[in-house]
């Protein structure tokens, strides 16, 4: 009897201690994000009252400052140590202009895809926030995490309006409303090789213009440098169809669905999948014959690290422009060069950085007149982005800035923010950055090739379902085989029915009629 | 139900301390396990940030279908249900065997050495144990492979080999989890009236027949608690170590996806939040019926080992 007792009582006491550690383990996230909603729908109510009455204000015509508001903005990023210097300095001068203080919250590069879209569903209450296309600004907008900004822009951030193009504009409208404020800084999607002439071996022809020449320079540092591995690839996937695609002036439909291409220089394009592609047999061949000479690791898909060219692990890294600039600084004695192999520059989306204002706002007016003074007002805006002067950042003759302690402060994480004026340029960037950048500001032409289709935004909502599944299925088969792992013929078969599976042809279908509803209006 | 009732009313009047004791406990269940069971919703509802969880409008079963439209549902379900059975398996019997063990050390020091060394790995973080195996299998630099080629045998490309990963993830899982889950036996195993074993050694019981006879018997019933507990999350996939120890490598995929980590991927671009609920309402609901179905069985074989 007595012995019975023992063990049920043993038992109950060891459930419930598994219980509670349950309970702190795998409980934590989903109930913390359902508690705060309840709170969601009163601090609504509330966002709602006040913005009537600043509505009523704003007819007024100019901002009402009288009242000290306390404003918060997200950022994507990990906190750096000297935030605290940068906001004090900041809010002084914030406070005189226009007697508002900011604080910046930072969601860290480990947790940021559960808790930035998480952010929105809180109910938290905070003003402006970082988005960007690959934080799925479309689809947050379109499912409600935004304040509209069809009054707000223009009557508060005049001057910000005032500067946009019109293609800006198009892209942070999302069912007839604007939901963001597009970034001012005019970037390009130049893509390609940044690469290391130094670790070539005397027979290289010092060429790198197409696909061949990538090859015949890692056959070169193959030879003289076995010990380095010639092209960077880590576990984020290869970017060599990219390139490729974009090679040949073709575009992809959306930049998580690379997949689907189009051909920019025609009048109709025509969207197809990877595996339609009619070159895709030659680049399958090639990228075999690159995996067979070793040209990266046998298991770079499991490999995480991310810095093996600037740790000098590796040789040639295909990335943008402002990457090889970071690696010139990171490393200047290595004599970083880049190419560009994007047949027909174009502008990114200037949605690619922008800035929210969340829906439970209390005073998105202020919020505006922050940002319109932060992309206008040089003084500020360096205050802002690159801290406190002297003590996070210094300045050369010519006006470029030099981090004193990256571990302390680099530069704010609200890439939004910048603009074609007041940005500054690393000091130590070559000159290149610059004119090689302005040579391709000087050949887009607004409204032809692609820049023709720089505002087309896929909105994928009608096919949600076959969108994620396709996803799954280029990252299981298409990464391995564009990284020459699986046989060329069998593995492009393979990998074409699994698409078909998923559910691809309603996707480009979709996409194929949005492209032809997009180019009928452009037409116009 | 007046009757029930009755007995409850008096029954707490009796035991006044211990359910005020109980309460904090209650409470913090109710708010953290029960209150956010309304979100279940969710998998049924296209949700928008504006409207929140109750005033989205419903979908159906529209959110459940990337699950299962392209044929990998089945997949997952199968890879994660025995993943968790495989290390179930492995995991408990090794911490019984290490419990009992570690339990006929009698040198005190020693003892205690032991079991920090064995329970070490449980603080070390998947991501962390992600780059050991990278360090041990990849094909280039990878530390077995390097053995190999020194011992003149052809490498393996272990990443392209997808057979031989049950076995790593199993040994890893085992390696990380033996410590921890010892303690909870070797707690059960201290509780053993050591009169017993004098007994039985007086009576020229060796060691081995006294575990056979003695210990095993005597926390039969927290092994069947451990693994009933355990069985209660036979389709969560332990997302960290699948995700940290496998990465992105699409060949091993079908011999190591688990929901979990396909879910992850196939909304990572997309984030819907009905979609991921729905993903969380399938694993919940399975999980439920499963463990309905094994505490019935045990209860029906011996009821004082039943969870409930």
């Amino acid at each position: 009897m007595l012995k019975k007792g023992k063990t049920r009582m043993l038992s109950l006491a060891l459930t419930a201690a598994m219980t509670v550690g349950c309970m702190a383990g795998c409980g934590s996230s989903s109930s913390s994000a359902t508690a705060t909603s309840a709170a969601a729908s009163s601090t609504a109510a509330a966002g709602a009252a006040s913005s009537a009455s600043a509505g009523a204000s704003a007819t007024a015509g100019k901002l009402d400052t009288s009242k000290e508001v306390d404003l918060v903005m997200y950022v994507v990023s990990d906190r750096p140590a000297g935030q605290d210097v940068v906001d004090e300095n900041l809010n002084k001068l914030l406070k005189e202009k226009l007697n508002c203080t900011l604080k910046i919250n930072w969601i860290g590069w480990a947790e940021y895809a559960n808790k930035y879209p998480l952010l929105f569903s809180s109910g938290e209450q905070f003003d402006m926030a970082y988005s960007a296309t690959w934080l799925n600004f479309a689809n947050l907008a379109r499912k409600g995490a935004f304040k509209s900004l069809n009054d707000l822009w223009p009557t508060y951030a005049p001057d910000n309006f005032a500067m946009q193009s019109d293609a800006a504009k198009q892209q942070a409208t999302i069912d007839g409303q604007y939901y963001c404020v597009p970034t001012l800084l005019s970037t390009y999607t130049a893509y390609g090789p940044m690469y290391r002439p130094d670790l070539a071996g005397s027979d290289w022809d010092g060429k790198m213009e197409t696909f061949d020449d990538i090859e015949k320079y890692c056959d070169s540092v193959k030879a003289a440098h076995p010990e380095v591995e010639p092209i960077d690839m880590y576990s984020s996937g290869p970017e060599t169809f990219l390139l490729w695609e974009e090679n040949k002036g073709m575009e992809y439909v959306d930049n998580g669905a690379r997949f689907m291409w189009y051909d920019t220089s025609a009048a109709n394009p025509k969207v197809i999948a990877s595996y339609d592609e009619p070159t895709v047999t030659d680049f399958l061949t090639m990228m075999d014959r690159w995996c067979q000479k070793g040209f990266w690791s046998m298991s770079a898909l499991s490999d995480t690290d991310s810095t093996k060219t600037q740790n000098g692990k590796a040789a040639l890294k295909i990335h943008n422009i402002d990457t090889w600039a970071g690696l010139t600084v990171q490393q200047p004695t290595w004599n970083f060069k880049y190419a560009n192999m994007v047949k027909d520059v174009a502008h990114l989306p200037y949605t690619q950085d922008c800035m929210v204002i969340s829906n439970t706002s209390q005073n998105p007016e202020r919020a505006m007149a922050l940002w319109n003074l932060l992309t206008t007002d040089q003084e500020v805006y360096d205050a802002f982005y690159y801290g406190v002067l002297g003590t996070t950042y210094t300045l050369n003759d010519s006006g470029q800035f030099t981090i004193t302690d990256p571990n302390l402060y680099s530069t704010s994480a609200m890439w939004a923010v910048r603009t074609n004026k007041l940005n500054r340029n690393q000091a130590g960037v070559p000159e290149e950055y610059n004119t090689v950048r302005q040579d391709w500001e000087s050949k887009i032409k607004a409204g032809q090739g692609a820049e023709k289709y720089t505002s087309f935004v896929f909105d994928s909502t009608n096919v949600t379902t076959e969108l994620a599944a396709c996803q799954n299925v280029e990252q299981q088969y298409w990464w391995p085989l564009a990284l020459g792992y699986t046989d060329a013929t069998s593995g492009l078969a393979d990998y074409k029915a699994k698409m078909q599976a998923a559910g691809i042809d309603k996707v480009v279908a979709e996409a194929q009629k949005q492209l032809d509803a997009y180019v009928a209006a452009q037409g116009k | 139900m007046s009757r029930h009732f009755k007995s409850f009313s008096e029954e707490f009047k009796k035991h006044k301390a211990l359910f005020a004791m109980a309460a904090p406990a209650f409470v913090l269940v109710l708010i953290m396990q029960y209150l956010p069971m309304t979100g279940l919703v969710l998998a049924f509802k296209s949700y928008r940030y504006d409207k929140g969880v109750f005033g989205s409008a419903w979908n159906g079963f529209e959110n459940f279908r990337y699950l299962f439209s392209s044929g990998t549902g089945w997949l997952i379900t199968k890879n994660t249900i025995l993943y968790n059975l495989l290390n179930l398996f492995t995991s408990q019997l090794l911490a019984i065997i290490v419990a009992i063990m570690i339990s006929e050390i009698h040198l005190k020091y020693f003892k205690k050495f032991t079991q920090s060394v064995i329970l070490l790995p449980y603080f070390i973080s998947w991501v962390v144990v992600g780059v050991f195996i990278f360090g041990l299998f990849n094909y280039e630099t990878g530390m077995i492979d390097g053995i190999m080629k020194a011992a003149g045998q052809q490498p393996v490309n272990f990443y392209s080999t997808p057979a031989i990963w049950p076995v790593i993830i199993c040994v890893f899982n085992s390696w990380k989890w033996v410590g921890y889950n010892s303690v909870i036996y070797i707690a059960a195993i201290t509780g053993v009236d050591s009169e017993i074993h004098e007994a039985a050694a007086i009576d020229g019981a060796t060691i081995f027949q006294r575990i056979k006879y003695i210990t095993i018997p005597s926390i039969r019933p927290t092994i069947i608690t451990m693994i009933l507990l355990q069985v209660g999350r036979i389709l969560r996939g332990d997302f960290e170590m699948f995700y940290q120890i496998v990465g992105n490598n699409g060949q091993l995929f079908n011999a190591t996806d688990v929901i979990d980590t396909y879910v992850f991927r196939s909304l990572l671009q997309n984030a819907d939040i009905g979609m991921t609920a729905a993903a969380t309402f399938y694993q919940s609901v399975l999980c439920f019926v499963i463990i309905m179905i094994v505490n019935g069985i045990v209860k029906h074989i011996d009821a004082d080992y039943a969870l409930f």
